[in-house]
């Protein structure tokens, strides 16, 4: 038997022409987490579909406990004990908890009637693998993300699995719920199981993994112990590039603030919280998820409440109800969420662009200037090089980083006092993130106030020339200038 | 629309090209019987009525809603207005005629409020909500009439639905191309339909947009209410008459239209010239069934459900996958 | 029972819904003066007339629901029924069948049902359409089919014997006063089904695929569930069903009309959401649809007694239905928050 469990070498595959997987080699060792990490569209879930059985390779070898293995399929897989937790979890909402850890192995084993009583055993055993304990009875959709995660876990532990993968499990965590993530992954790990993890966050890579897989543009740039890497040798491999980060420097903050927030609270989201912004500042807001850093976005965008506490702009205390009401006052917001809140995919790039100042095109009697919607919205692609030959295409037609710009520049085409953007580079690209913090920068320097709301706190520490830390609905910590570095915040948030 | 390439206009030539098929399968039927002037102006005499319920729909689905009501609002605003109509026979024709439409149009933008209500604010499914209200406006009709016909509308009035401005245009059909200007005009040419559009698309980004989306989902089903109703006021003035269930097929007939014109109420979707293709094709279609005197008009229900199942299938990759098998097998 | 479970049962709609049918229940009683419940024997004219409007609704509310739990929406189910129920009694009398037993009837009945429900099966499994839609163009061109293509005619008088006899065998026989009342044999089927869809839907893998894929349809595809052919079989069986229903139908009416369907999909899928099915899939149950069952036809049957001009039923049933989807809509507004 091989120092492997799973072995795979020269794996390729390619889609109409496009090669996702060129070469790829790429090893798991039993009773280790390895961490797969990559850019976006590095051909990670690819290799993740390939190994699953969803995907069949183009050519390559595998090899699982030392034996070769020549045709995956989705039933193989699991028969050979390798089990995927995807990002959604694949859970039924409303079903019961039993239902959901005991349902995957009734169909496997092909049974056509219920019993109730068995499946109440399946489901006690499949718990009892991590010592978890949680009321069989409650439908699946009231239970946290966190707590999904772990019935989702003990499920694809009834299957024997002997490799679990967990598509980035920790985007919609809370620290808290990370910390108790990672103690059953080193449980699982102890008892023998291999864990591959896929993410691409940083300190999380560094935090759990003892071996590390680096993808990009579809090869595998780095293999080895995540203890020979450094952090910025990750990044380099991460990117393929030495990234120099620009930082941002204030160049003309006002004397008053813009924005003043004393005592907001929204309750059960957030409380208590007070700070100022100035023109020409880049604020950065930066916590977990569940710390309230989006609700207080919401707030003060007219989307989220406000109990008690004041909003003040221009020295005029304000009352934002709606997000009609924040775009008087001059706030944009760029959602988290580009394509559910941001954009309407379906329809074409200039329209979006034009969303938020349709009334800058409006003639008497309602009218519209179609001329004018796509001189303006054409001056932002241009501005901001939106990778389009022609803006009447629909806004699913582009990537990540140039749908972003499009959200931005439907806001910028405001004439705004605060800019707020919750997420700016998620899913975004290294080229275009780079852009977008360029462009930022700018506003800036030219009197935009602007608050960036991120978890990435590489891109908080380098882009703000202020950060504010806030941690289950408090503010909890407060830098600026030469003080904002990645430890110090880390050290609050903790 | 605002797209000069031909590709957008695909699926207009695709239902021009359907239009032509049954045009051709009749003319080889039927002949020259077809291509008589009396049969096209009976044509543009009978689809006006429903043609203006389903530009009134087509509102509401391009802004991703669904309204089952508006047939049985349509009836119980006509009812009223007939009611009152009918009890002024001394009064000037004209003064009651106009007050007797607005009393229609009232009630029918009063419904159109409580759909939008019970969609916007209460977060009711639109299927649900309306098909609800449709029982209700139903109800209410059937218990002030007893279910029975209202009759006694003034001779002026009931003479618009048959009457031939000029000789030629039968005045249902200019009420039907003022509606379609307007719409037209409003989905093309206004903010109002620029939102609709986004709206329809995705109505979470337009509230993050800063567009008052409850607003417009209101002032949608207000429009598309109102819209119905005219098609109703033309539909009574047919008929000479009003009821609790007077074209409750329109329902289906004009939901069917509106998918046929690639109009799906996932919302955003569907440009008015299709519509227009879509409700002249169906109402040839009733035409020329109508004129096989041994075939019965359920004969068009038939062939509009095989068509619209066929249109479906086609529309997805799937079918366009299954239609070049079977051309494959065919070569 | 636990505190846990008890406070699940409160979250769900069919408990309110029980609880409205109880009271509508009693104030009808007190308002009759006990024409509702009487001793001895439970049964009275009144509640056998409820239950025999109750079957045939409640039979389609049945198939609504398994429909609506896969997270479907199907409008064809009474074009089906029609079209079946019509052709079926045409080529009885034409051929002089069923004149003592109604069994081949019903047979074909269902066989029809079948084909025309798989004709749905197929487009929704292969093509991934909008339920919605599609049932829409399956019920139009079903009835053209059955109205004009066949041009099947109404059948009163000269209905086979057959069904006539099946549709007044009784299993209660009582006098109210003077006026006899009895409790249609067409009960039992509804029990029937009411327990077969029960077990389909608990006891059986397939009843669990429904709510899974109800629930989360790329999930159940994962679980290893055959997601279309389930839904072939479910569109399939829910025609035959159809079928059969629309037989007994005819039996109880001792008539078969074509265009009597028409429009019924409008009463009997409201009733079901009132029951406690979501139309976003994944919910409902047999007990709370035949809760909302019961209370449409208890209201509609006690219009007089409640002081209401029969004229009103239908829009009392409308405000019911409007206030039952208004209140489970916003009970999930406030579970979203």
């Amino acid at each position: 038997m091989s120092e492997y469990l799973l072995q795979m070498t020269g794996i390729d595959k390619s889609f109409g022409g496009v090669h996702a997987l060129d070469h790829v080699n790429f090893a798991v060792r039993p009773g280790k987490v390895m961490c797969l990490a990559g850019e976006n569209g590095c051909g990670k879930s690819t290799l993740v579909k390939i190994i699953s059985g969803v995907y069949t390779r183009d050519s390559g070898q595998v090899t699982f406990e030392g034996k070769t293995i020549e045709k995956i399929t989705p039933a193989e897989a699991t028969r050979l004990g390798i089990q995927v937790i995807y990002q959604d979890l694949s859970i039924f909402p409303n079903l019961t908890v039993m239902e959901n850890l005991a349902i995957n192995s009734e169909i496997t084993a092909n049974r056509k009637l219920v019993n109730r009583k068995r499946w109440e055993q399946t489901a006690k055993e499949a718990l009892s693998k991590i010592g978890y304990d949680i009321d069989l009875h409650t439908k699946m959709g009231e239970l946290s993300v966190a707590d999904k995660q772990l019935v989702a876990i003990c499920r694809a532990l009834l299957f024997n699995a002997k490799l679990i993968i967990m598509d980035e499990p920790t985007t919609a965590l809370t620290k808290k719920e990370v910390d108790a993530l990672f103690k059953t992954v080193r449980q699982l790990r102890d008892s023998g199981i291999a864990i591959m993890f896929i993410s691409h966050k940083t300190e999380e890579i560094f935090e759990i993994s003892d071996d590390v897989c680096i993808m990009r543009n579809g090869k595998n740039v780095y293999s080895g112990l995540t203890a020979d890497l450094t952090k910025k040798d990750f990044t380099y491999y991460m990117t393929g590039r030495e990234i120099e980060d620009d930082y941002f420097i204030p160049k003309n903050i006002s004397k008053d603030p813009v924005l003043k927030v004393d005592h907001l609270t929204w309750k059960d989201k957030f409380q208590d919280v007070s700070f100022e912004l100035r023109k020409g500042e880049i604020l950065g807001i930066t916590g977990l998820l569940g710390s309230g850093r989006t609700e207080l976005a919401l707030s003060l965008f007219g989307l989220g409440k406000v109990d008690s506490g004041t909003i003040t702009l221009n020295g005029q205390q304000v009352r934002i109800t709606s997000p009609i009401a924040a775009q008087k006052l001059r706030i944009g917001y760029v959602p988290e969420d580009r394509l559910t809140e941001g954009l309407c995919l379906r329809q074409p790039i200039a329209d979006n662009i034009m969303l938020s100042s349709l009334k800058q095109l409006t003639r008497t009697l309602g009218t519209i200037r179609h001329d004018e919607l796509f001189e303006k919205s054409n001056e932002w692609v241009k501005t901001f090089s939106i990778a389009t030959d022609d803006a009447h295409k629909h806004a699913s037609t582009l990537s990540g980083g140039n749908q972003q710009k499009i959200v931005l520049s439907k806001w910028l085409n405001n004439d705004l006092d605060v800019l707020i953007l919750n997420g700016p580079t998620v899913g975004v690209d290294i080229g275009a993130k780079q852009d977008i913090h360029a462009l930022v920068h700018d506003l800036a320097n030219n009197g935009l106030a602007v608050i960036i709301i991120s978890d990435d706190l590489a891109e908080v520490v380098v882009n703000c020339n202020r950060v504010i830390v806030m941690k289950d609905g408090s503010l909890v910590g407060e830098m600026e200038g030469d003080r904002i570095t990645e430890e110090n915040i880390l050290e609050i948030i903790r | 629309m605002k797209h000069k390439s031909l590709e957008k206009y695909s699926y207009t030539f695709m239902l021009l090209g359907l239009m032509a098929v049954v045009l051709l399968f009749f003319t080889l039927t039927k002949g020259a019987m077809l291509w008589k002037g009396d049969v096209w102006l009976g044509i543009a005499m009978q689809f006006p009525e429903y043609g203006v319920v389903t530009l009134g729909l087509m509102f509401c689905f391009i802004c991703g809603k669904m309204d089952m009501s508006f047939m049985a609002l349509g009836n119980f605003a006509t009812i009223m207005a007939v009611r009152y109509m009918a009890g002024r026979a001394d009064s000037p024709a004209g003064g009651v005629i106009l007050v007797g439409i607005l009393i229609a149009l009232a009630i029918a933008a009063c419904g159109g409020l409580i759909n939008g209500l019970l969609v916007a604010y209460l977060d009711i499914p639109p299927v649900m909500a309306t098909i609800a209200m449709q029982l209700v406006w139903t109800g209410l009709s059937v218990a002030l009439t007893n279910g029975n016909t209202v009759k006694g509308l003034p001779a002026l009035y009931t003479e618009i639905g048959h009457k031939y401005l000029f000789g030629f245009l039968p005045v249902p059909l200019l009420i039907f191309l003022v509606i379609f200007a307007i719409s037209y005009f409003l989905l093309q040419h206004t903010v109002y339909g620029e939102k609709l559009y986004m709206v329809g698309t995705n109505i979470k980004a337009a509230e993050f947009s800063a567009i008052n989306t409850k607003r417009m989902v209101i002032g949608t089903y207000i429009l598309c209410d109102v819209i119905c109703c005219i098609g109703c006021l033309i539909m009574i003035s047919t008929l000479a008459s009003a009821k609790a269930d007077y074209g409750t097929s329109y329902v289906m007939r004009c939901i069917l239209i509106l998918v046929l014109a690639g109009v799906l109420p996932d919302g955003g979707m569907g440009r008015i010239w299709n519509v227009l293709i879509a409700i002249v094709t169906i109402q040839i279609i009733a035409t020329g069934v109508n004129m096989f005197s041994n075939l019965n008009t359920y004969y068009a229900s038939l062939i509009w459900g095989a068509l619209l199942i066929v249109v479906l299938i086609m529309s997805t990759g799937a079918g366009s996958g299954l239609m070049k098998r079977f051309t494959r097998q065919k070569a | 029972m636990n505190k846990a479970a008890l406070k699940r049962m409160t979250r769900r709609t069919e408990f309110y819904m029980f609880l409205l049918l109880i009271l509508l229940c009693v104030v009808v009683q007190v308002k009759s003066g006990g024409k509702l419940f009487a001793l001895p024997g439970v049964f009275t004219r009144m509640n056998t007339t409820v239950l025999r409007t109750m079957v045939v609704d409640g039979m389609f509310a049945m198939c609504s629901l398994v429909v609506m739990i896969s997270g479907g929406f199907d409008l064809s189910f009474p074009a089906i029924a029609a079209l079946s129920y019509s052709l079926t009694c045409t080529l009885c009398l034409n051929n002089g069948w069923c004149q003592t037993s109604p069994l081949l009837g019903f047979v074909m009945a269902a066989a029809i049902g079948w084909v025309l429900g798989m004709l749905n099966g197929w487009i929704i499994s292969n093509f991934k359409l909008n339920t919605m839609i599609v049932t829409l163009g399956t019920q139009t061109l079903f009835t053209g089919i059955s109205m004009g293509l066949l041009a099947l005619k109404e059948i009163t008088s000269t209905l086979p014997n057959g069904f006539k006899t099946f549709g007044k065998l009784y299993i209660l026989e009582g006098t109210d006063g003077k006026i006899r009342f009895t409790l249609s044999a067409m009960v039992l089927f509804l029990i029937a089904l009411c327990l077969i869809v029960s077990f389909i839907l608990n006891k059986t893998m397939f009843g669990r695929a429904l709510y899974a894929i109800g629930g989360n349809e790329v999930s159940a595809e994962r679980a290893g569930y055959n997601v279309k052919r389930t839904k072939f079989l479910l569109y399939s069986a829910v025609g035959a069903a159809s079928g059969f229903i629309g037989m007994i139908r005819v039996c109880m009416e001792s008539q078969s009309i074509p265009k009597a369907m028409v429009g019924r999909e409008m009463t009997i899928i409201p009733a079901v959401i009132l029951g406690g099915a979501s139309i976003y899939g994944g919910e409902g149950t047999v007990f709370g649809t035949m809760v909302a069952v019961g209370i449409i036809s208890l209201v509609s049957n006690s219009m007089l007694i409640l002081g209401i001009d029969s004229y009103w039923q239908q829009f009392f049933n409308g405000l019911v239905i409007l206030v039952g989807v208004t209140v489970s809509a916003l009970q999930a507004k406030r579970q979203k928050h």
